[in-house]
């Protein structure tokens, strides 16, 4: 296939992009979920 | 009180404010200057050029000049707390606004009548006939860059970093008013000078819309 | 969370034979051959951006009327979406166009149009982080995200007036246009696995937002909590049933 280089990096970028995109919202929420339960714990101690 | 005459009296004080110093005036018209100026530099002006990219160049610099110039619409009033002052007035938030959304057109207005024959006589591009044509298409653009631009002054006056905020939301949203305001004033700086319909009909789309558009919204725009 | 992982496992497999489809069914172009296939990815990306920013468009409208901070939380997560689908178009475009026309970056209107409004949509996030007080935040960035829905037209019609090197509208318009019918398929099939994609990003970051929202809510309670205690302490008649 000519020019299959560019192809195959449009093809990476395509789900590079929005692989790495997901996997950062995960994690924030991961990560938020985590802070929910600490605060709510908080509230109850109060 | 009418709206109209709500935003008159706002319109006064506006520009009672601005008439007490000038400076925001001065500051607009040099800024303008030193860009076009600057332009010269980098690129270096022919006849034909001129005729070709003055258009440009003109618009360019009322861009940057007027995004400065929009910012104190209402950062200024975030200094003594007086925008809530003026919420609390029996007026329609659409007063307020629209009051500065004129003031802001004359202000940007007496600041091209300034740049325009210094820009006519630095580029050597004659304006004889083509006086009346400009001058409608010099109010079309401007009021499009003063409807959106003291809306966005209202946005960006709540936020950090808001004199480079404001620049940085307006001018993408005016590309398409800089693309039809240059294609128009070329138009009439050209040898056989015309006045472009379908840009000038895009021109009054434009300000239709985004008129429309601050009427719609302005309550959000200026609420507590 | 079981029905999370399965729509998760049915989009990559959605995913994986849009993709195959596009590199191995599809017919070889005429004149461009296997470069050409980019054009299933770069043009399904640029629906999805559109979906996704009318989506942004619909919510801040719906924010403004009703001021239920779900429709803000969709907002955001429309225009980052969006965004994303922007960034993907563009960085396709020029993969494109680089074998294509020899050129990676040509100013012809849609590429600029579409760049315009990535700029737009950044500023949008921008605004975002740079407005502290949450209500403001919301209601401002919704009015910002309206004006720059509705300049989206003017953008792309300026552009188009303006001028064009782009291929021409192959589906929609001009003579020498419709796709091979293959194609067409193909086409549909990346369309959908691409907006499907796209809808399960917005959605994952619609609940990052309520969250968010949740936990700084959260965080509020507990500040207010901690300074009426400290008021009890100040002011005892405060804490024996007075207020």
């Amino acid at each position: 296939m000519k020019n299959f280089e560019f192809l195959f990096t449009a093809w990476m970028v395509v789900w590079a992009v929005f692989f790495v995109y997901e996997i950062s919202v995960a994690r924030r929420i991961a990560q938020t979920r985590e802070e929910i339960e600490r605060l709510k714990q908080q509230l109850q101690q109060r | 009180m009418t709206t109209a005459r709500a935003a008159a009296i706002i319109l006064a004080k506006e520009l009672r404010l601005e008439f007490r110093t000038r400076e925001l005036l001065t500051a607009t018209v040099i800024f303008a200057l030193v860009v076009v100026v600057l332009f010269s530099f980098a690129f270096d002006p022919t006849a034909a050029e001129s005729r070709r990219y003055g258009s440009g160049l003109l618009w360019i610099a009322f861009l940057f000049a007027g995004s400065l110039m929009l910012n104190p619409s209402f950062a200024r009033e975030q200094n003594n707390e007086t925008l809530d002052a003026l919420r609390m007035a029996p007026i329609s938030s659409f007063a307020i606004l629209l009051g500065k959304i004129l003031a802001n057109f004359i202000f940007m207005s007496l600041a091209e009548l300034v740049l325009v024959p210094v820009f006519a006589v630095l580029y050597n591009i004659s304006l004889a006939g083509i006086v009346w044509r400009l001058i409608l298409v010099l109010m079309l653009g401007t009021l499009g860059l003063t409807v959106t631009g003291t809306v966005f002054s209202a946005i960006s006056a709540h936020a950090r970093m808001r004199e480079l905020l404001l620049p940085l939301l307006l001018l993408p949203l005016l590309t398409p008013l800089l693309i039809a305001a240059v294609e128009s004033t070329a138009s009439l700086f050209a040898e056989q000078p015309a006045l472009d319909r379908t840009w000038l009909a895009f021109l009054t789309g434009f300000d239709i819309v985004f008129l429309t558009a601050s009427w719609l919204l302005c309550d959000h725009l200026l609420e507590e | 969370m079981k029905a999370r992982i399965a729509i998760t496992a049915l989009v990559a497999l959605l995913i994986f034979c849009a993709g195959y489809a596009a590199l191995f069914i599809a017919p070889d172009e005429a004149t461009m051959h296997a470069i050409q296939r980019i054009f299933y990815f770069h043009v399904a990306s640029w629906n999805a951006m559109f979906c996704a920013f009318f989506v942004a468009f619909y919510a801040s409208v719906a924010y403004l009327v009703t001021g239920n901070r779900k429709w803000d939380a969709l907002g955001v997560s429309g225009v980052e979406v969006g965004v994303i689908c922007c960034t993907i178009g563009l960085i396709t475009g020029p993969l494109w166009a680089r074998p294509v026309w020899g050129i990676w970056w040509t100013w012809d209107a849609k590429l600029t149009s579409t760049f315009i409004l990535w700029l737009l949509f950044i500023g949008y996030l921008l605004l975002r982080g740079l407005v502290e007080d949450p209500e403001k935040k919301a209601s401002l960035s919704a009015v910002f995200a309206i004006f720059a829905s509705l300049d989206i037209p003017l953008v792309y019609l300026a552009n188009r007036l303006w001028r064009t090197q782009h291929p021409q509208p192959v589906i929609a318009g001009g003579q020498g246009s419709g796709l091979d019918p293959t194609m067409s398929k193909v086409l549909l099939l990346c369309l959908f696995a691409i907006f499907c994609v796209m809808i399960l990003a917005l959605i994952d970051r619609y609940r990052l937002e309520l969250l968010r929202n949740e936990a700084a809510e959260l965080k509020f309670e507990i500040e207010s909590r901690e300074l009426d205690a400290a008021d009890g302490a100040a002011n005892p008649a405060l804490q024996k049933g007075g207020l």
